[in-house]
């Protein structure tokens, strides 16, 4: 493999993780931007996200990677799964808000974060109790296609990944920036009291907020499952701890931040795996720190109170 | 006549064996309870293997009972596990704990495990203090019992940990040999999980591959806990190995073959007893799977003679799942601990954890691998390690271990 095979192929994995880490950083950006607020359960949201795919994607009778379809029915069982694990994820978020944040609403201090905590472990041990401990194969219609730049792999799957999370992140954009809700929570993130005061209904805001979030963190959890083959209990750890700092990186309560810090935690973690493997969490959050002392909003972000 | 005291512990032993799923003749009134601590990774990504290892102990406790093995005592499970959710596998912390609390249990003569050897290296000075002897049948990590290490490992200087597998300081070198004589690899990039037992493995794996003059091209640790390896995995692929050699256990183990099958699909796979077992099977699945060597710390038992024929037989009747060779290493050395106690028992002594102990240091008990005995720090005489390699069965079950991985042979011996 040639030198700059091995780059575009570093590349690759790179921009795949960067994708999965934005759509889940976009949600960590979403709530923080309107109530400033943390939400741990977030990751674990993805995580679930995921094992609800693993659900859809079995009453389709598929198990593991043996059953392989093309053309018209992989389109249809990839978007009623994309479609269900997004509601079911966004209904998940919308309830966590409603019962456990709402109530906690203009409760000064760390309760609201202590509480996303607790729901965070509640449905990482729901899912472990009910699923087991184990990894589980993941149910993976799509055919095991690849081409070839020079030596480098690009795999069907790397493809959809991308066209997915390209195509949720313009979309989200696009909602935020021309619709009324996405307006109305543009203001609220501005100013909520200011808001209220021009007739924005604050909990509905706040509502969409979490159900948008949580529905990208449902779709990374597919997209999660069907790139790596596997689920388990365990992966919001891991991926929601790197989402994080992707979205503070690109400067918390900033869309666009949250995109760009994926992509870049993304391919610091390629490219430092191929240069120092076990060093990758020490080399990410180094930079994280770094780029936090100089610039404390982020790379994108911009110090209130304009936020997203 | 029965005595009130007498009935109601006649009760409760009752009781208790059958919730544990123990058979139990009609007990004499003064029978004692001699109980045998269990400690398996039965949470995890290796619960799997550790649930064919339990049944192999039940199996042979449950026989002991019925049989009347040790007359005037009956054998009762302490079922303990050392795996934890936020580990996904096992976990030292754990391991220590269920130590300590088998050895604070005066009713604890002796035990089985732990599985991995994480746990081994946490539970060998508990245990050691405690003076109680466990055998495992899986635990592979040889500086458990090494002198060397006797002030970490043994402190009271009395050989407890006892083995009825052989350790990584044969299971790494033969692979090695395998390898290099009779595959002809060229060179091979060493992994490992950042376990004990991995780094162990992948040790003693490189050292001697390194002596046959098989060029290594690198060494790396995967976390067991990261999802993504397609970094590194992109990096060894660039320096074209031959093969690739994974010492370490099921967590990181099943996302590394998934992701070598992507990205690697023609090269060499190869590991040690971590990537033996249904475990593996179930979570790495085919076609990822397929192709891959494994090692074993013992002789091939399953599919072996008549023995072990009938125990596979009534294990499968009986739980529903296929036994794996450490099922019966397992029930091997519950036999050991059986007859240790009947010698104990039978010497008129009374039955001790110190003298159970030493029982077993000098036990020579026929088993279905042979007669087991232990060499002086307690590890298996026999240093046997058996090679497999996965081809899949549509046949069979994907978890049948026997079905899938396919026995090569006895390694060469180092």
């Amino acid at each position: 493999m040639t030198l700059t095979d091995l780059i575009v192929q570093q590349t690759i994995n790179g921009l795949s993780l960067g994708a999965m880490y934005a759509l889940l950083a976009l949600g960590f950006t979403l709530v923080y931007g309107i109530l400033e607020l943390i939400n741990f359960s977030h990751f674990n949201v993805f995580m679930v996200g995921s094992f609800i795919a693993f659900w859809v994607l079995q009453m389709f009778g598929l198990t593991g990677q043996d059953v392989i379809l093309t053309g018209l029915p992989l389109a249809m069982v990839l978007l009623v799964a994309f479609a269900v694990t997004m509601v079911g994820s966004g209904a998940i978020g919308v309830l966590i808000e409603r019962l456990c944040l709402r109530p906690l609403r203009d409760v000064k201090g760390p309760a609201a974060m202590i509480t996303t905590i607790g729901v965070s472990y509640i449905l990482f041990n729901v899912i472990l109790l009910s699923m087991g401990a184990e990894a589980l194969n993941y149910p993976n219609p799509l055919p095991p296609k690849r081409f070839h730049i020079g030596d480098a792999i690009l795999d069907v799957r790397v493809i959809l990944i991308w066209a997915v999370a390209l195509v949720l992140m313009v979309a989200l954009w696009l909602f935020v920036q021309k619709s009324r809700i996405g307006k109305a929570m543009r203001a609220t993130a501005q100013d909520p009291e200011a808001a209220r005061m021009m007739g924005v209904d604050v909990d509905k805001v706040v509502m969409m907020a979490f159900f948008l979030g949580s529905a990208l963190a449902g779709a990374g959890g597919l997209i999660f499952g069907l790139y790596y083959n596997f689920t388990s209990f365990l992966i919001g750890f891991t991926a929601g701890l790197r989402a994080f700092t992707a979205a503070v990186l690109g400067g918390i309560g900033n869309v666009p931040g949250a995109m760009l810090g994926g992509v870049i935690i993304g391919l610091i973690e390629a490219l430092g795996g191929q240069i120092a493997g076990a060093w990758t969490d020490v080399i990410i959050f180094s930079i994280l720190v770094l780029v936090l002392v100089f610039k404390p909003s982020g790379l994108l972000g911009r110090m209130a109170p304009t936020k997203s | 006549m029965i005595t009130r005291r007498a009935a109601a512990r006649l009760a409760a032993g009752s009781a208790f064996t059958a919730t544990l799923g123990l058979g139990s003749r009609a007990s004499l009134a003064a029978d004692k309870v001699i109980k045998v601590g269990v400690n398996l990774s039965l949470t995890g990504a290796d619960a799997e293997d550790a649930k064919r290892i339990l049944n192999g102990v039940i199996m042979a406790l449950d026989g002991a009972n019925q049989g009347n093995a040790v007359p005037g005592y009956q054998f009762q499970l302490m079922t303990l596990d050392d795996g934890t959710a936020t580990a996904g596998q096992y976990d030292p912390a754990q391991a220590a704990t269920n130590a300590r609390k088998m050895v604070s249990d005066h009713a604890v003569m002796a035990a089985i495990g732990p599985q991995m050897s994480g746990a081994g290296k946490a539970m060998a000075p508990i245990l050691s203090e405690g003076d109680l002897a466990t055998i495992t049948p899986s635990s592979t990590n040889p500086d458990i019992t090494n002198p060397k290490f006797a002030a970490q490992f043994d402190p009271s200087g009395k050989p407890i940990y006892f083995r009825t597998v052989t350790t990584d300081a044969f299971q790494g070198p033969n692979m090695a040999n395998y390898m290099a004589e009779k595959l002809g690899i060229k060179n091979v990039y060493v992994l490992d999980d950042s376990g004990a037992y991995g780094v162990g493995l992948a040790d003693a794996y490189q050292a001697q591959v390194d002596k046959k003059g098989v060029k290594v091209l690198g060494r790396d640790r995967l976390d067991p806990k990261a999802a993504d390896y397609t970094a590194i995995l992109t990096k060894i692929k660039a320096l074209n190995p031959a093969a690739i050699y994974y010492g370490g256990v099921g967590q990181a183990g099943i996302k590394l073959a998934k992701q070598a099958y992507d990205s690697m699909p023609k090269v060499i796979k190869a590991g040690g007893d971590g990537v033996y077992g249904a475990s593996f099977l179930t979570g790495a699945g085919f076609p990822a799977a397929n192709g891959w060597y494994a090692t074993i710390a013992s002789p091939h038992l399953v599919g072996g003679d008549e023995k072990a024929a009938e125990f596979v037989k009534t294990y499968t009747a009986r739980f529903g799942v296929a036994p794996e060779d450490y099922s019966i290493t397992a029930y091997d050395g519950t036999l050991v601990i059986v007859d240790a106690v009947k010698r104990v028992a039978a010497s008129g002594k009374p039955v001790t954890r110190a003298a159970v102990r030493d029982a077993i240091q000098t036990a020579k008990v026929p088993t279905i691998q042979g007669i087991v005995s232990f060499d002086k720090y307690g590890d298996l005489a026999d240093r046997t390690v058996s090679v497999f390699q996965i081809e899949e069965n549509k046949a069979g079950k994907p978890d049948d271990v026997s079905a899938q991985y396919k026995y090569i042979g006895v390694a060469p011996q180092s």
